[in-house]
């Protein structure tokens, strides 16, 4: 394997701009095939949209973007097609099919894109569920009926239907509780480490930052502000890196009164 | 010894269900002389969970017991994904496929639902005319603003919809009954026969159906849209009552758009008849209007338009409840929408048809 054949996300001087407002400028990223990243950023610095311009969803206003060695923003359209099977998206609030039970959600990339045999297709999708940490019976629920982590897990196992080698996820923790949440990280910990799969999820969620995510890449001004292991990043002398990091430093030396008098009454 | 070799990956399922298939007898037979089966990996190129999972299965539905494979020889990361596969494999089993209801299941399951659906909209119209009650009492209460807002989406903007088809209804009508009326020499009844059917039948009828597929859609889609937003539950927690910001500014809306949009329907009816009996019975505009001062008795102009608000309070009930019975996926605001118009056109149609035997008895 060549060097160059390791790098899965390439992003190269790419520049975002809504009209006058500039969201990225300049902004080069790469990632490696079996790396975990986390990119976090505050608000409205583009973690989002540099999601959805990877995706080739979004068109950057200028730059280059390389999705597993495809230019999402000059392939055709059946280069395109072929590199969108090998990457999966879980989006913030799963993004289900309403009208189709999580089984067929979780059946529906594999009946379009492959040749399963239809015998095998149901144990096909419970492998998934199972491997998003689903029991099988959810499958036959409507994704109206499933709670809020139980749509996201739907969603990775939906996202992990056509054995993705990349797997991208916003917000994977946003309004989940912390023990789910926790699980949470372990599961992309898990899907990282044993089945081989790049992570790249946008989170702001330090506890996953801390545990799991081996490289945290931040956003702001439209640049990669800092990128490297937690510690690395703690370093970096910027304010907003700074204070973000200073929420949960100050927590263990001084717990507030009110937080220990309702941790005592319980 | 099961040798696997080169690519084990989704794309090629098929091709190895096949083969596996092919192999079923040679592996009973191995199993049948009790000698344990170790899987050797070396020659794999590639392995993933799905091609895994198949191999495994494979081999379990054989009577192989996969948690005493030995595996031989993989690569670690192909070992892991095997690995990751066989802890599951007990999830994987499909359960019993449900159950099909039966015709005669189907049916009383339908039936059921219709008489909910109508028990609901009978407490919902009731809750709709005590609201409007309340805001008898207390004019004060009244949204304007949002009252206005509706009354231009649901009547203004609705006029050259209205306005066009109930012209051409009106063309059609003229040239229909003209054709008959000039094999008798009666051609100057065609103009009693489209000011009455316009302005008594047709332009309610239509114009309510016209209505309920536009606003009675356009209700139900917003306050479904709301509903899954939590708006509707953010107007409670304010203290505001959804029914009264909501859904009374959009029926009084309707009910007093629509006798004015019937209005519109029957001036462009009649014209459109008036220019195509100019074109085709030879009947001048002034013979024509000389002619409705003859024919048209005030009476049935007015039942027409005293229909309308009736129709019009159906229409916005049904539009609004099935947008406040929206459940939490958007799956239900296509479905509500869709009910919303054909309930909407129903309803109106069964009301006109009470209205016509009421007004046989009364001798109207």
């Amino acid at each position: 394997m060549t060097a160059g054949n390791d790098v899965v996300i390439d992003v190269a001087a790419l520049a975002t701009r809504f009209g006058t407002q500039s969201v990225h400028q300049d902004l080069d990223l790469q990632v490696r095939r079996g790396e975990l990243v986390a990119l976090i950023g505050g608000s409205g610095t583009g973690k989002s949209v540099l999601l959805r311009e990877i995706l080739g969803l979004q068109r950057p206003s200028a730059g280059s973007i390389r999705l597993l060695g495809t230019d999402m923003w000059n392939a055709d359209a059946p280069t395109l097609a072929a590199t969108r099977k090998r990457f999966g998206m879980m989006f913030q609030e799963g993004a289900l099919f309403s009208s189709l039970t999580v089984a067929a959600n979780v059946a529906t990339p594999l009946l379009e894109h492959t040749d399963t045999p239809p015998e095998f297709l149901p144990k096909l999708v419970n492998l998934r569920l199972s491997l998003a940490g689903l029991s099988p019976d959810v499958g036959g629920k409507m994704p109206a009926q499933l709670s809020g982590g139980m749509k996201k897990r739907a969603a990775i196992a939906r996202a992990l239907a056509l054995e993705p080698e990349v797997l991208f996820l916003d917000e994977p923790t946003s309004g989940l509780d912390p023990i789910t949440a926790r699980a949470f990280d372990q599961l992309l910990a898990f899907l990282n480490s044993d089945l081989g799969l790049t992570v790249l999820v946008v989170t702001h969620d330090l506890d996953t930052l801390l545990s799991i995510a081996r490289r945290i890449v931040v956003l702001g001004r439209g640049k990669v502000l800092a990128d490297g292991t937690a510690e690395q990043v703690m370093q970096v002398d910027d304010p907003w890196i700074q204070s973000y990091f200073a929420s949960r430093r100050a927590a263990p030396d001084a717990p507030a009164p009110a937080t220990r008098s309702i941790a005592d009454g319980t | 010894m099961l040798h696997l070799g080169g690519s084990w990956r989704l794309p090629q399922l098929r091709n190895l269900q096949d083969e596996l298939a092919a192999l079923g007898q040679t592996l009973r037979d191995a199993l049948a002389e009790g000698c344990g089966l170790p899987i050797d990996g070396s020659g794999l190129h590639d392995i993933d969970t799905a091609a895994a999972l198949l191999l495994l299965d494979a081999l379990r539905q054989a009577g192989v017991d996969t948690a005493s494979l030995t595996l031989q020889g993989f690569d670690a990361r192909h070992a892991r994904i095997v690995e990751v596969v066989r802890g599951r494999l007990g999830d994987t089993v499909a359960g019993p496929a449900p159950r099909l209801m039966n015709m005669v299941a189907h049916f009383g399951q339908a039936f059921v639902g219709l008489g909910s659906l109508l028990l609901g909209h009978v407490e919902f119209l009731g809750r709709v005319l005590a609201a409007l009650w309340r805001l008898a009492c207390k004019p004060h209460t009244l949204r304007v603003h949002e009252l206005f807002a509706q009354l231009g989406q649901v009547g203004v903007n609705a006029v050259p919809v209205v306005a066009l088809v109930t012209f051409l209804i009106g063309v059609v009508m003229a040239y229909m009954l003209g054709i008959q009326a000039e094999k008798y020499g009666a051609n100057i009844f065609v103009v009693d026969g489209v000011a009455l059917g316009m302005t008594r039948e047709f332009s309610p009828l239509i114009v309510a159906t016209i209505m309920a597929g536009r606003s009675g859609a356009a209700f139900t889609a917003q306050l479904g849209t709301m509903k899954l937003t939590e708006e509707t539950d953010a107007i409670r927690t304010l203290g505001l009552d959804p029914m009264q910001v909501l859904v009374l500014p959009r029926v009084l809306a309707l009910t007093i758009t629509l006798p004015l949009l019937v209005f519109v329907g029957n001036v462009a009816g009649i014209v459109g008849a008036m220019g195509m009996s100019g074109v085709t019975l030879d009947i001048t505009p002034q013979t024509f209007i000389e002619r409705l001062h003859i024919a048209l008795a005030p009476r049935h102009y007015l039942i027409g338009l005293a229909k309308a608000p009736a129709f019009a309070l159906f229409i916005a009930v049904i539009g609004c409840r099935m947008g406040m019975s929206v459940s939490r996926d958007t799956r239900s605001i296509g479905i509500n929408t869709t009910s919303t118009v054909v309930q909407g056109i129903v309803a109106v149609i069964l009301l006109d048809a009470i209205f016509a035997v009421i007004f046989q008895e009364l001798g109207l």
